[in-house]
């Protein structure tokens, strides 16, 4: 399988000496990859990294073969990613919000937003300005953002946050749809262990800043009743070392 | 160049959706109806005659160089990078596939853009006005090269802006350190008048040097130099810092 993310020797210390440490990782293209962890684990941290949003003290993310710290713009041309809660301008509306996306790429059209609006329910408030929004149409817009130049790779950081109970099955329906139909990979960090079993093809689990292990979603189902035990059981074994 | 006209029109858009500018460009025309309407009474009731044809434009701009000018100037950049950064919608524009480099210069075009749009908007306003009180054109070219020049310090005074924002962690402490510095800086020329030379704020008022009889093309050069120097390292510091950022 061809390789779209690479993570390698990543390493990033706080001053409260919190952060991650020496993570390697490969994504397979297409692939649905879910980062499980705590909260305070260090899986925004990462995701803030791969995107360069964050600088890391060691190590490097190489996105479809190229850097993100020596080639950053080749490396994110086919990339979307929403990091933590996505933050809107208040003062735009969501198609201006999608606008200053949109620009960003000459194929793009008013057609496309309207498009990524209507998948992800908001286009019947495309012409309403975010500070009416509520937190989950907020989270849907984020999502759309992400969305919107239909990227190869998706860094989705908590994706479900946010999001009613019809929207998180959305959500998961898009992601499987996008992976199979289109051989779009993922990389989704949540601590919600029930949607990452549920989509993901491979997990990893970070833990105190650490990847304790990294394995196929359907071999730990096959060695484990289920994806909270495999959890469990890795804390158990490897968290404290 | 494509992501960078991109991220450019970007934060046209944003800075023109905003309410701050906007209010200031009225205010700024609420000053010089101001102005022009107590000119015109002096001029016309009190016998004193107050300014000249072209000499309303300047007298508004060498007012509105040391307030309403360099208070647009914090309030774009402030919202600019501190106001981003605060309230996270940095994000946005960062995780777009252009570089920080073209992120940070797309700011400082737009700004710089705007600084240029306003003093333009001031002079069109004024040079109007003035033909208004005075009933005869003022002497344009000299009024238009006064507001070019005056674009040079303010832009300096933006890039500086910038890098405070940058370093701040917030926008009311970025607004506060800014009117802070712009007044130490100019308090500094008044009480040291021997590192006035050194200071962009006592340049300033350099469009003077178009104004008088005889134009000492020399001054302007080495004015000039120090200016872009001081653009070239500011430039160079910001785009440093915020390359390092982290959000």
């Amino acid at each position: 399988m061809d390789t779209a993310i690479v993570i390698e020797n990543l390493s990033k210390k706080y001053k409260n000496n919190r952060g991650i440490g020496d993570i390697n990782l490969k994504v397979g293209r297409g692939e649905i990859f879910g980062l499980l962890g705590p909260n305070g684990s260090g899986k925004t941290t990462a995701m803030k990294i791969m995107v360069g949003l964050m600088k890391a003290d060691a190590g490097d993310v190489i996105i479809s073969g190229f850097s993100v710290l020596t080639a950053y713009e080749q490396a994110m041309k086919n990339v979307g990613c929403m990091i933590e809660k996505i933050v809107p301008f208040p003062y735009l509306t969501a198609y201006e919000n999608m606008r200053l996306r949109s620009r960003f790429y000459n194929s793009l059209d008013d057609k496309q937003i309207d498009k990524t609006l209507d998948i992800t329910g908001l286009l019947k408030y495309r012409n309403e300005k975010i500070k009416n929004y509520s937190l989950g149409m907020k989270q849907r817009l984020g999502i759309a953002m992400a969305f919107l130049s239909n990227p190869n790779i998706l860094i989705l950081d908590e994706p479900f946050n946010g999001l009613d109970v019809e929207g998180m099955f959305q959500m998961r329906k898009l992601i499987t749809n996008l992976s199979k139909d289109k051989d779009t990979t993922f990389f989704i960090s949540s601590h919600l262990i029930h949607d990452i079993e549920l989509i993901c093809d491979k997990v990893g689990i970070l833990y105190d800043g650490r990847l304790l292990a990294v394995k196929d979603t359907k071999d730990i189902l096959r060695d484990y009743s289920s994806l909270e035990n495999y959890y469990l059981s890795e804390v158990d074994v490897n968290g404290a070392s | 160049m494509e992501l960078l006209k991109a991220a450019y029109k970007n934060e046209i858009m944003k800075i023109l959706n905003r309410k701050k500018p906007v209010i200031l460009m009225a205010l700024s025309v609420v000053f010089v109806l101001g102005a022009m309407s107590g000119v015109y009474l002096l001029n016309s009731f009190s016998g004193i005659r107050v300014t000249g044809s072209s000499e309303f434009s300047i007298m508004v701009l060498s007012i509105l160089i040391y307030s309403l000018f360099p208070l647009f100037t914090i309030f774009i950049c402030v919202d600019m990078f501190a106001g981003e950064f605060a309230d996270q919608t940095i994000k946005i524009t960062l995780t777009s596939p252009a570089s920080r480099l073209k992120v940070f210069l797309s700011k400082i075009l737009a700004a710089a853009t705007l600084i240029l749009g306003n003093l333009y908007f001031v002079m069109i306003i004024s040079a109007i006005s003035s033909a208004i009180i005075n009933r005869n054109f003022p002497n344009l070219l000299r009024i238009f090269a006064s507001y070019t020049m005056a674009f040079m310090p303010i832009f300096v005074f933006a890039l500086v802006i910038a890098l405070i924002s940058i370093i701040s962690k917030g926008t009311t402490s970025a607004f506060m350190i800014s009117i802070f510095i712009f007044l130490l800086l100019n308090g500094l020329s008044l009480v040291f008048p021997n590192i006035r030379s050194f200071l962009f704020t006592s340049n300033f008022d350099w469009y003077r040097l178009v104004l008088g009889s005889y134009i000492n093309f020399s001054k302007i050069l080495r004015v000039l130099l120090i200016l872009l120097g001081y653009s070239i390292m500011l430039t160079a510091g910001g785009c440093y810092l915020f390359e390092r950022k982290d959000i």
